[in-house]
């Protein structure tokens, strides 16, 4: 079992609650109850869930129900269900799917104007096949959950019936930052298109809108289009699943509708301020693989992972490090043109050192480092995957200003 | 079948490099409480800031005055580095090689800056005892102190008016830990430093 990933989902459903929870600690809960006590690890989750609710008094959030649950019968608004509870609730069928176990007889999504949830009608419950596009009442479903994703369950227990509300059901779209795992609706523009990592997928790649990117993921299957790279499209209820932290849209659920408005993405750009705490091996001068589209950084000796030796590499400059805050130290990587500005060693002077210095290359990591480390300064540019690639940073200077104004908040209350 | 978290972390590539910390010499010598995280070997250790921080890695710049070796078989450098409110002491063994070669280069006086873990001792007398650990140690330029001073007095007076109303585990653990201890002194401490600098 992957502990900090459950202990990161339990902490996050807490804060969305107002409550903040120190995932290190949820992390030793989980941990002691599969570890020492052989708990299954959906059992610790829960029971973890369950007794850090009670210890902050708020209604039960994992599965099972409890007590207070008794509206079931009032109608409530798909937005405002949480999982455990009982409940009754009216919507529109957006998207079915094909079942992926046979105990399932029929899986999609039921959205209302409030916002739409994920469904699965078991096998055994013998409710009716809901079609797609009609109004349905479904009273005493059960909202599970499932990897920290809510779903509506109907079993035997549940009534289906289909309502006479029809009328036109116009889907909001959020910003990208502020989707959530579940089931969401974007107005985005197609930015990337990744090569297919896998045979049943039709295509992947990066979705972006003002406030955001967020990956995307369509599955082959029959009816499937491709999206056009550079276009703005509004999707509806697509699914929001969560891979290692990061969100990804799930297309295959999705109504897509092409826009003919276009879209400024922000590039996820950022500016990060502190001090170089670290520089890591591999940073300064380096050889690259020649070989046209490889690149990739070369071992002392020339040897390429993929291409083997290469004795016609070309030099490169690059700093690897971490940049610290003094809240949260973020992975930063900078390339030549920054290195070369940021230490004032250009890639030839660089190269002149590696190639007469009786140190070499390593002669060119020690000057680097002694030039960067321990020393504040900003940095522009995107983070991906945990890491600050930076496009353009400057040291910090001392700001008068700044001192005046801590002078006076330190001095003010004392 | 214990899973190491920080391996974990490597893998699924959500690792945090615990930050380092921005303190003055002057709280970190109050610094009386030490705990770990989690039982495992590996586990990271925290020194208990009085300000309700949890510690486990400092960011000093300040001045190098004294450096010595010690030591005949296992060598090892100390070091004393001043900050406007007071002294850190440091040291690297040969368990820092790099660290070690470091320091050994330096010529006092100089402005350094110093990244590293803080350790607390209790001497045999009974008086508390923090050192630092150097990770890394580098001659720097009296801007970057100055910068370094700006910083450290922005995050103590950050930690200080979070601990005037805060519930945080740390926060709490603070106060139960540090009863005699009025932070205001350290807002003191901060407007000292931060006066000691010419404008």
């Amino acid at each position: 079992m992957d502990f900090s990933e459950a202990a990161e989902r339990i902490s996050r459903k807490f804060s969305q609650k107002g409550t903040e929870v120190d995932p290190k600690k949820i992390e030793g809960k989980l941990r002691r109850l599969v570890n020492e006590f052989g708990v299954q690890p959906s059992e610790a989750e829960r029971s973890v869930n369950n007794e850090l609710a009670k210890e902050f008094n708020l209604p039960a959030m994992g599965t099972g129900g409890g007590g207070k649950n008794g509206g079931a019968a009032e109608l409530k608004k798909i937005a405002d269900v949480a999982p455990g509870e009982w409940v009754t609730i009216e919507g529109k069928i957006v998207s079915t799917s094909t079942p992926a176990s046979p105990a399932i007889a029929q899986s999609g999504i039921i959205a209302d104007e409030s916002g739409a949830i994920r469904f699965v009608a078991w096998a055994k419950s013998n409710a009716p096949a809901m079609q797609e596009g009609l109004w349905y009442k479904i009273e005493s479903a059960v909202i599970d959950e499932f990897k920290g994703i809510a779903s509506l369950k109907i079993h035997s227990g549940t009534t289906v019936r289909e309502s006479i509300v029809d009328g036109p059901l116009i889907p909001g779209t959020v910003p990208v930052v502020n989707l959530h795992t579940g089931v969401g609706s974007v107005r985005a523009k197609v930015i990337q298109d990744w090569d297919a990592s896998h045979e049943r997928m039709l295509q992947s790649g990066l979705l972006g809108d003002e406030t955001g990117t967020v990956k995307f993921v369509i599955w082959k299957e029959a009816g499937k289009e491709k999206l056009t790279v550079g276009s703005v499209y509004n999707i509806f209820y697509a699914l929001v699943d969560e891979f290692n932290g990061r969100l990804s849209l799930n297309l295959n659920t999705a109504t897509i509708m092409l826009d003919d408005g276009d879209i400024l993405v922000s590039g996820g750009e950022v500016n990060v301020r502190g001090a170089v705490v670290h520089i890591a091996p591999g940073s300064g001068i380096i050889k690259r693989c020649p070989v046209e589209g490889c690149n990739r950084a070369l071992s002392r000796q020339n040897y390429c992972p993929v291409h083997e030796i290469q004795p016609k590499f070309h030099y490169d400059l690059r700093i690897k490090g971490w940049l610290d805050d003094g809240i949260k130290t973020h992975n930063i990587l900078l390339q030549r043109e920054v290195v070369e500005s940021l230490t004032g060693i250009t890639l030839e002077a660089a190269q002149e050192i590696a190639e007469n210095n009786p140190l070499g290359m390593d002669e060119v990591f020690l000057r680097m480092r002694d030039a960067v480390l321990g020393r504040y300064i900003t940095c522009h540019g995107r983070e991906i995957d945990n890491r600050l690639l930076v496009n353009a940073c400057e040291k910090l200077t001392f700001d008068s200003g700044a001192h005046a104004a801590l002078l006076n908040r330190s001095g003010s209350a004392s | 079948m214990s899973i190491n978290p920080r391996d974990v972390g490597r893998r699924e590539g959500v690792f945090e490099r615990e930050p380092a910390r921005r303190i003055f010499a002057a709280e970190l010598r109050e610094c009386r409480y030490q705990f770990k995280e989690g039982d495992d070997e590996k586990s990271p250790t925290f020194v208990l800031l009085p300000t309700g921080e949890r510690c486990n890695r400092l960011f000093i710049v300040g001045t190098l005055t004294e450096k010595q070796r010690q030591g005949d078989q296992n060598i090892f450098y100390r070091g004393r580095v001043v900050d406007p409110t007071g002294t850190f002491f440091i040291m690297a063994g040969s368990y820092q090689p790099e660290a070690m070669q470091q320091l050994a280069k330096v010529d006092t006086p100089a402005f350094v800056a110093v990244i590293g873990k803080p350790n607390l001792y209790q001497t045999p007398d009974g008086a508390f005892l923090v050192s630092v650990r150097v990770e890394s140690i580098t001659v720097v330029d009296k801007e970057t102190r100055d910068l370094w001073v700006l910083d450290t007095a922005a995050r103590t007076l950050d930690r200080i008016e979070v601990m005037a109303t805060g519930q945080s585990v740390d926060c709490v653990k603070a106060k139960e830990q540090y009863p005699a201890i009025d932070t205001a002194v350290f807002r003191k401490m901060a407007y000292d430093a931060l006066a000691q600098i010419k404008i």
